[in-house]
C-alpha cells in the first residue's frame, strides 16, 4: 500500500486551489442568470401551449383542406418534440443533487429509460408524421412552382432529413451510452 | 435553513475541495474544473432550502459534488489541459515534474474506473472519512471499506502497468 500512499501524497499536494473574489462574482452571476433562464423557459413553454391549442382550432375550422392538414403534420410534431424536449430539460434540472449518490443514480436510470423510450417510440412516430404531412404537401408543390424548385425542395428535404436523422442518432447513442455506464454500478 | 447558511462562506471553505474532486472527474482540465465547480455551487445555492440539516453541510455539498460531476460525464470525454513540456516548465526541480507526471498517470488511470469507484477513490484522495463517503455516496460502510481496497489496488496496477 505504500505506493497508494504516495500517490495520495502526491495527490494532496498538487496545487491548492484558491477562491477569488471575482470568481465568487461569476457564481453570483450565474445565479441570477438561472433565476431568469427559468423566467424564459416558463414563457416559452405557455407560448409553446398556446399556439398548440390555438393552431388545433384554427385548423379544425378547415378540416377538409388537405394542405391545412398537411402542414398541421409537419408543425405539430415539431412542436411536440420541442415541447418534450424542454421538459425533458427541465426534469433533469430539477432533479435533486443533494441525495445520496446510489438515489440519484436510480432516479438517472429512470430518467434515461423513459428517454430511451422517448427516442424509440414517441421520435419515430412522430418524424412518420412530419414525412407523411411533407407528401401530402408535394401535390400542391409541384402544381404551383416550377420543376427546378420543386425537385430542389425534394431533394433538399430528404437531405435535410438525413442530416437531421445522423444528429438525433449521434444523441441518442451518446445518452444510451451514458445510461450503460452508470447501469454498470 | 436557507437563511441561516452563509453561501459565500460556504463558497471560500469548500471551493478547494470541490475543483479538486471536479479534476478527477475531469481528468485533471483545471479550467473545466474551474467551471464545473461554479456550476457545482450554482446548485448548492438552488438547493440550499432542501437543506435539511441530517447530515453534515459538507458531506451535502460533497454530495452535489459527486452527482453534478456524474451529469457532466455525459457530455464528453475529455483530456487534460496540460501536457509533459507544460509541467516540466512550470516545474524548475525534476522532482516537481516527477510528481506532476505521476498525478497525471493517475488522472488516467481513475478514468477508466467506473462513476462509482471514480467517487469513491476521489473522496478516499481527499481524506474524506470513509464513514462520510458511505453517506455521501448511500452505501454501507462496509462495502466502502471494501471496494477501496480493491480500487487502490487497481489504481497500483494500473500506474506500474499502465492498464487495470
Amino acid at each position: 500500500m505504500e505506493i497508494f500512499e504516495n500517490l495520495k501524497n502526491d495527490w494532496q499536494n498538487q496545487s491548492h486551489q484558491i477562491p477569488s473574489d471575482k470568481e465568487f462574482k461569476m457564481v453570483k452571476n450565474k445565479i441570477k442568470a438561472v433565476k431568469s433562464k427559468q423566467r424564459i423557459m416558463n414563457v416559452i413553454l405557455l407560448a409553446t401551449v398556446s399556439i398548440l391549442v390555438f393552431f388545433f382550432f384554427y385548423v379544425s375550422a378547415y378540416t377538409q383542406s388537405r394542405m391545412i392538414w398537411g402542414l398541421t403534420l409537419m408543425i405539430v410534431p415539431l412542436l411536440v418534440r420541442v415541447t418534450i424536449e424542454l421538459f425533458s430539460i427541465r426534469k433533469l434540472n430539477k432533479v435533486n443533487r443533494g441525495i445520496a449518490s446510489k438515489a440519484f443514480k436510480d432516479i438517472l436510470r429512470k430518467y434515461y429509460k423513459l428517454r430511451k423510450q422517448i427516442h424509440f417510440v414517441v421520435t419515430p412516430i412522430l418524424v412518420g408524421l412530419y414525412i407523411y404531412g411533407f407528401t401530402m404537401l408535394l401535390p400542391f408543390f409541384k402544381k404551383e412552382l416550377s420543376t427546378g424548385f420543386y425537385n430542389y425542395i425534394v431533394v433538399s428535404s430528404v437531405v435535410i432529413l438525413i442530416v437531421l436523422s445522423i444528429f438525433i442518432i449521434k444523441e441518442i447513442r451518446k445518452e444510451l451510452l451514458f445510461l450503460s455506464e452508470i447501469k454498470l454500478n | 435553513m436557507k437563511e441561516d447558511i452563509n453561501f459565500e462562506r460556504l463558497y471560500y471553505e469548500n471551493y478547494n475541495i470541490v475543483v479538486r474532486i471536479c479534476l478527477g472527474y475531469l481528468k485533471g482540465n483545471e479550467s473545466l474544473a474551474q467551471d464545473l465547480a461554479q456550476e457545482v455551487f450554482v446548485k448548492v445555492w438552488e438547493s440550499l432550502g432542501g437543506f435539511k440539516g441530517n447530515s453534515k453541510l459538507s458531506t451535502w455539498i460533497y454530495r452535489i459534488t459527486v452527482n453534478t460531476c456524474l451529469l457532466e460525464l455525459r457530455k464528453k470525454k475529455y483530456t487534460s489541459d496540460k501536457n509533459i513540456e507544460d509541467i516540466a516548465e512550470i516545474n524548475n526541480t525534476e522532482v516537481d515534474a516527477r510528481k506532476e507526471n505521476q498525478l497525471k498517470k493517475l488522472h488516467g488511470c481513475i478514468q477508466h474506473l467506473s462513476v462509482e469507484k471514480k467517487a469513491l477513490i476521489l473522496l478516499e484522495m481527499e481524506d474524506v472519512p470513509q464513514k462520510e463517503i458511505a453517506d455521501i455516496l448511500g452505501l454501507s460502510h462496509e462495502v466502502v471499506r471494501t471496494r477501496i481496497h480493491r480500487i487502490k489496488n487497481n489504481l497500483k496496477k494500473c500506474i506500474l502497468n499502465g492498464n487495470i
